[in-house]
């Protein structure tokens, strides 16, 4: 998906994890995405440089779509579609 | 589902923090964890000694700059860390009997809210051998 795409995302559920830092984000993710449904978007603020590579990795492990990341200033939005 | 079995040896603030984050990272993907107290690590388990643990295993005279970090990064403590784990996944903490006794714990009770069963060193690598990784800390 392109960076105009992902902000135009209609996002089910965001977790804003900005913060802690590793390995807060991904634990924040991984209670969050227990919430939502199947097809749901997430996404997933990080200021910590490690969730930007490891939430994706985590997503595919767990059957979670990973969409995109998109950098803001001083933090990410990390997207996902719950599988 | 994978498998973690931890032989937890230290019982010093920097190890137990690092085996709290990966505790966590297991949690996040749903594996079975086995964690075992050993030796150095039993004197953290005891009743009422989670927060009286300050000495690092490494960089001691640097102690204060590292306990200023966590506290700035709000990094959770690991027992947090540890109750966090046990919340979200399977994480059964098993005492070694040995260990136990060398810091004044025989009985379950002895031991904080995390533990689950006190051992032989016999289950430890039994779950050792059944498990897809083992670390040692």
């Amino acid at each position: 998906m392109t960076q105009v795409e992902l902000v135009e995302l209609a996002v089910n559920k965001s977790v804003d994890a900005r913060g802690t830092a590793c390995p807060g984000p991904l634990l924040e993710a991984k209670k969050a995405i227990g919430t939502i449904s199947s097809g749901d978007i997430m996404e997933v603020l990080s200021a910590d440089e490690g969730t930007k590579r490891d939430i994706p990795k985590w997503a595919n492990k767990k059957g979670h779509e990973y969409l995109g990341t998109v950098e803001e200033s001083g933090f990410f939005k990390i997207y996902l579609r719950k599988g | 589902m994978a498998k973690l079995c931890m032989g937890l040896f230290s019982g010093s603030l920097d190890k137990l923090t690092a085996a709290g984050v990966i505790l966590s990272g297991a949690a996040a993907d749903d594996m079975d964890v086995d964690v075992f107290v050993l030796l150095q690590g039993a004197r953290a388990f005891i009743k009422g000694n989670e927060n009286k643990i300050d000495n690092l295993a490494e960089a001691s005279h640097l102690k204060e700059e590292f306990l200023n970090s966590l506290e700035s990064l709000n990094v959770s403590t690991w027992y947090e860390f540890f109750e966090m784990a046990k919340e979200m996944t399977n994480v059964k903490v098993y005492i070694c009997s040995l260990a136990g006794k060398i810091w004044g714990g025989e009985k379950l009770e002895d031991f904080n809210d995390l533990t689950d069963e006190i051992c032989g060193i016999g289950e430890y690598l039994t779950s050792a051998e059944e498990a897809d990784i083992h670390m040692f800390i």
